[in-house]
């Protein structure tokens, strides 16, 4: 028995966590959970633990630790306190594999509070999305709008769709709100860009809006922020809510509560599979 | 709406996502601390020290940069240290000070406030964990470390003084390892064993801490605890106590702290300085070696001193 608690049941716990790391990354799951810093970090720790989970099997002294009166583990030392660490250390994370989904649900969207304004973003560096990489227009030198040359200029530079469409992420507008230069760029322009669909119950006197949400991540899901742009459409979609869509249509900024807001009229709207990375970053 | 609303694959996707951050640098600390547990005699630790009482005090608070160590294992350590010679007030000082002065730790807290000023947050978790360290051990140089450690303690050390700071030495040979004779093959599997076994203890309250904090961000209402989040006061006692009760591993509590995105600046660097100097696990490990009221003497104090500096630091509003 003291020969499972010591050699085999560290063994098992860290095979399975080195498994469980492992497989998130090559399957490429891993892409949903963490920023693209901290991804190699995971291989890393998958593989070091295999190691070790090697160790504890074919190195027998390796497993004595908590036989030494000095050992510092206080859960170690018990027999009730090792089987309690194997069960809290592999039940929870193998449950958790088995049925994660590869993003969040609505509810937890709601409580975490949709974000349709940037200002609510002020803890975190506006930074350039995947979806796009944006130069803004060249400063003027009375910080007013831009030159139409350099208008141009900085359209040329924005991402297109084979229809024309400007691609756009949902955090663009955002920050475009808030930016009047960058609102150059995107005002009355054909855009289209994808989100998860969901009501909007706090803006929406005339009943045809609805959000189009992304989640934000800095470092990994648990730390995603839900960002939202209205679109308004006078038809009414049939797509589910949180379902993926694409939306395309016509970027505005109408001033509302004494400030500007990324409103997009849709033209279309249309039931899309998942992209590849469902966060922003 | 209501206020909590548990959802279990939210839960799950959270709580993965916590766990991915975090587990590299948790290992990556567990390694650290293995190698330095099987290859670093005390007496290396020892050496670094000058003379002068005060000056060791405060050069203690910096060992953990060259000798890293959780929170967990530097109580271990320290322990160690003291049999071969380590003054008391140094010990207690680096116990303090590694788990937060140590680069594992900056690394992980750059890395997990990305994006939420993480300069600022790592300097200053840094600079007060390292200020807190030196303060206790200067109070404890007073102490005559018979009123401060547990009697069984006391009993394997036989007591002296030492360039005017009070000591406790023991012989060498009392050490259940000696370093210098073991080969370099059982320094390896020390080392690993250390490791392993620190990663499974430590990760054993990561696991508890996330599951907290992703229930926390998935089923919590985060508009029904805007109030708490909103006060400095009540934010920062909130984060404190959150921190004693997670008692996770000062090497990846920075990933936690990091996602309660609508607490404020203070209240997360209060949960990133107590939390490794004091929580619910630590208060049990130090009574292995301090006696009763000195543990509990160092909680309150270590818990107002924080409170009240993050509080000043609140009125900044970084």
């Amino acid at each position: 028995m003291t020969k499972l608690f010591n050699r085999w049941l560290p063994c098992a716990t860290l095979s399975a966590w080195g498994a469980i790391l492992l497989a998130f990354y090559f399957s490429g799951k891993i892409a949903h959970f963490l920023h693209p810093t901290f991804r190699p970090g995971v291989l890393i720790a998958g593989c070091a633990m295999l190691v070790l989970a090697a160790s504890f099997a074919f190195l027998p002294g390796v497993a004595g630790c908590c036989d030494d009166e000095n050992c510092g583990h206080p859960l170690g030392r018990m027999t009730f306190g090792r089987v309690l660490t194997f069960l809290i250390l592999l039940i929870p994370i193998a449950t958790a594999a088995m049925f994660s989904p590869k993003n969040f649900g609505a509810t937890t969207i709601a409580n975490r509070g949709v974000i349709t304004d940037a200002q609510g973003l002020t803890a975190r560096a506006p930074q350039a999305t995947q979806s796009t990489s944006i130069e803004p227009p060249l400063p003027t030198k009375d910080g007013s709008q831009p030159a139409p040359e350099q208008a141009a200029a900085a359209d040329q530079l924005l991402p297109k769709s084979a229809e024309g469409n400007v691609k756009v992420a949902v955090i663009d507008l955002l920050y475009a709100a808030q930016d009047p230069s960058l609102r150059a760029d995107f005002e009355n322009k054909k855009v289209e860009l994808i989100g998860q669909l969901m009501p909007d119950n706090v803006s929406n006197a005339s009943g045809n809006r609805f959000k189009l949400v992304r989640m934000f991540m800095v470092c990994c899901a648990a730390d995603a922020r839900p960002v939202a742009a209205l679109i308004e459409s006078d038809k009414k979609t049939d797509a589910a809510e949180m379902s993926w869509i694409k939306v395309v249509g016509t970027a505005t900024f109408p001033i509302e509560s004494g400030r500007p807001i990324a409103v997009v009229k849709a033209d279309s709207v249309a039931v899309v599979d998942p992209p590849e990375e469902t966060m922003l970053y | 709406m209501s206020w909590f609303t548990f959802r279990f694959p939210d839960f799950a996707f959270s709580f993965l996502s916590i766990l991915f951050e975090g587990i590299p640098f948790l290992l990556l600390g567990s390694v650290i601390s293995g190698v330095i547990d099987a290859f670093v005699p005390a007496r290396v630790l020892t050496k670094f020290l000058p003379k002068n009482p005060n000056a060791a005090i405060v050069l203690s608070g910096l060992l953990g940069v060259i000798f890293p160590m959780c929170e967990c294992g530097s109580v271990v350590v320290i322990r160690r240290f003291i049999r071969k010679g380590l003054p008391l007030s140094c010990a207690v000082t680096y116990m303090l000070g590694a788990p937060i002065v140590s680069p594992v730790v900056a690394l992980s807290t750059a890395a997990a406030f990305r994006g939420q000023s993480p300069a600022v947050m790592t300097s200053l978790r840094l600079f007060l964990g390292f200020c807190i360290a030196v303060l206790v051990g200067f109070v404890v140089r007073f102490i005559p470390h018979e009123k401060l450690l547990q009697r069984k303690v006391i009993d394997t050390l036989p007591g002296q003084k030492r360039a005017g700071l009070r000591i406790a030495a023991g012989s060498a040979g009392d050490e259940p390892l000696n370093l210098d004779l073991d080969s370099f093959s059982q320094k390896i599997f020390r080392a690993i064993q250390a490791a392993s076994s620190d990663f499974l203890d430590v990760a054993f309250f990561f696991v508890i801490g996330a599951c907290i904090a992703a229930t926390f961000n998935t089923a919590i209402n985060q508009q029904i605890i805007l109030p708490l989040a909103t006060s400095p006061f009540l934010s920062i006692l909130a984060m404190m106590l959150l921190a004693f009760i997670l008692a996770l591993c000062s090497s990846t509590d920075a990933f936690i702290a990091a996602s309660f995105v609508t607490f404020p600046f203070a209240a997360k660097l209060a949960f990133l300085v107590f939390g490794p100097v004091f929580d619910v696990k630590l208060f049990f490990l130090y009574g292995v070696i301090f006696r009763r009221w000195f543990v509990i003497s160092l909680l309150v104090g270590l818990f107002i001193l924080i409170a009240v500096i993050c509080l000043r630091i609140a009125v900044l509003n970084l």
